[in-house]
């Protein structure tokens, strides 16, 4: 009669309750993923709730203007980058959250660049890869080689990102490698391959530890020593050239020798008491192209005034009775200090050790190229 | 389709080498020099191969003459293959590494003489002889290394057929693709050989001098 009635209201009451306080804190259902182009304009509807239902939309915690409503629909127009986020509607009144997007904005992947190299013949080569301009959202590659019809396993560099590994099972073979790639994100998909020779990929990286040293009593003479790359993983029986450049800093044309053996050569020709720069770059002997330029090393030729370090200015050229001759400087310095110092490709230091007239000389020729 | 080259291509010339007689044992260099020429032969042949078939592939005209053609391999062609697994080629003795080289030049350069025989231009037909003279060079060469070690030349199998006969006509495209597959498993051969001769090298003699080259150039 009247008494369960109460007991009744309460029962549903409390029930009432709880479900509503497991509606505004329940753990948030998985908000939905969504990846839009950058520069689009989007609609994001509120769930399943109806165009006329009264919702405040929110982005990371922040409130957003009604005026980018449409009912009860959220409309951005022209995406940027900046519009990415966790978007949120809530019913107006109660506040219980209807529904959640994470909003990625990006771009479709462009054609992907793909390159392949062997450093290390004749064990095997690498392809690399990028995209030429970035999607701001995750990409996902595949790469696949055939060497004719046969497929081969590229084995993903657990160091470098973008990079995998091809071994060698055959060698001077005249079948051609085709490796393809194919990238793909939410938005889109490319692809790209390229076909080459086993011989045309050769490159070795730059030959390592290249030294130069003074010899005692030749103030003409540098010693250079270097070593075959550490990644070429047999020189005996696939010997590596070399190409050794040099410069005395204060000029911008090199010396070129080739050597078809050994990983040390003499100079004879250095300019007396001038700091040279030395680079040495390696070639398999038969196929391929030259590596990079090796690190460079620097050395100045023995004088017959011992000096410790070289980084100390010199004294000026009249001092110097050698054969050396370089030209004059010429007649019109640009004395300007904030020019000196901003010398060439070589290292800045290395600058000050040269007579201060030289300096000058060189920072004029620098100053008006740079004018061009 | 039946290639001309399906019957074994054995000239009679060449089986006929005569028979180099052995160094001199007492003073002689030892077989290092001839090595190292063999192997200077090969880079010289490998040099003017560049030459020689552009001008070829030219001739058949697209698409054999594109950088980009890449046909797969039919295989019907008996051309003796560059191609080895890596750690065959690594372990091969002298004798064999030698003799695989020697064989395959006698081969190729019967083709080539082949080819010559249907060049249609005076000028092809003048490379290719000035080709072919220099790949006996080669072969002589090689011979001489293998003499020099006491190693035998292959003689042919017996019973196989001395002169060189021409297949049953076929399509002109697949006659072409032939040529195209001659050329490029000659251009292979030569640059394996630069690494067999290589490797022979470093077994033989000491270190070869330096050789140094200057150069006064701006850049590089």
């Amino acid at each position: 009669m009247a008494a369960p009635v109460p007991w009744a209201c309460c029962a549903v009451l409390a029930a009432a309750a709880a479900v509503v306080y497991a509606q505004r804190h329940s753990p948030q259902e998985t908000p939905h993923v969504q990846y839009e182009r950058l520069g689009s304009d989007v609609t994001l509807p509120c769930g399943t709730a109806s165009w006329d239902a009264a919702v405040t939309w929110r982005v990371n915690g922040t409130d957003l203007a009604p005026d980018l409503l449409n009912g009860s629909q959220l409309v951005l127009r022209s995406l940027e980058l900046g519009h990415g986020g966790l978007y949120a509607c809530f019913h107006r009144d109660s506040w219980h959250l209807r529904h959640q997007v994470l909003l990625h904005v990006g771009l479709p992947p462009r054609e992907p660049v793909l390159s392949c190299r062997s450093n290390t013949y004749p064990k095997g080569f690498y392809c690399s890869w990028h995209l030429p301009t970035p999607t701001y959202i995750p990409n996902t590659f595949n790469v696949t080689v055939l060497h004719g019809s046969k497929i081969m396993v590229c084995e993903k560099d657990p160091a470098v990102k973008n990079r995998c590994h091809i071994r060698y099972m055959h060698l001077f073979s005249t079948v051609k490698y085709k490796v393809s790639i194919s990238v793909s994100n939410a938005l889109g998909h490319n692809a790209t391959a390229i076909t080459f020779d086993e011989f045309t990929i050769v490159k070795p990286d730059p030959p390592e530890n290249v030294v130069a040293r003074p010899v005692p009593s030749n103030p003409r003479r540098l010693e250079v020593t270097w070593q075959t790359p550490s990644t070429w993983p047999d020189p005996e029986s696939f010997p590596l050239k070399f190409f050794l450049r040099y410069r005395p800093l204060i000029l911008d044309q090199w010396q070129h020798v080739e050597l078809s053996d050994g990983t040390a050569h003499t100079i004879t020709d250095a300019y007396a008491g001038k700091e040279y720069i030395i680079q040495v770059a390696a070639k398999d002997n038969e196929i391929g192209t030259w590596s990079d330029w090796s690190v460079a090393a620097h050395a100045t030729p023995w004088t017959e005034e011992p000096r410790h370090l070289t980084t100390e200015a010199q004294a000026p050229e009249t001092t110097t009775s050698t054969t050396s001759s370089l030209a004059p400087p010429p007649t019109t310095k640009i004395c300007d200090p904030g020019e000196l110092g901003s010398g060439g490709a070589t290292s800045a230091p290395s600058f000050v050790s040269v007579p201060v007239t030289l300096a000058l000389a060189a920072a004029a020729t620098t100053a008006s190229s740079l004018l061009i | 389709g039946d290639s001309w080259g399906m019957l074994a291509c054995l000239c009679t010339v060449l089986w006929q080498l005569p028979a180099v007689p052995a160094l001199n044992r007492t003073g002689d260099p030892g077989p290092g020099p001839s090595i190292q020429k063999t192997y200077d032969l090969t880079r010289y042949l490998e040099h003017q191969l560049r030459s020689l078939a552009g001008t070829y592939l030219n001739y058949l005209g697209p698409p054999f003459n594109e950088p980009d053609f890449n046909p797969p391999r039919l295989g019907v062609e008996t051309l003796p293959k560059a191609t080895v697994n890596l750690e065959v080629w690594r372990s091969l003795n002298d004798k064999l590494r030698l003799t695989q080289n020697y064989e395959a030049y006698s081969h190729l350069l019967c083709y080539l003489r082949g080819l010559n025989r249907q060049a249609a231009t005076a000028e092809l037909r003048r490379s290719l002889a000035h080709f072919c003279t220099s790949l006996q060079g080669l072969l002589g060469s090689i011979a001489g290394v293998m003499a020099a070690l006491g190693y035998p030349l292959p003689q042919p199998l017996p019973g196989t057929e001395p002169t060189w006969a021409p297949g049953p006509a076929h399509s002109d495209f697949l006659q072409k693709m032939d040529d195209f597959w001659l050329l490029k498993e000659l251009q292979t051969w030569l640059w394996r050989s630069a690494k067999d001769f290589n490797r022979l090298k470093k077994k033989m003699q000491p270190p070869a001098t330096a050789v140094t080259l200057h150069l006064e150039a701006r850049g590089f």
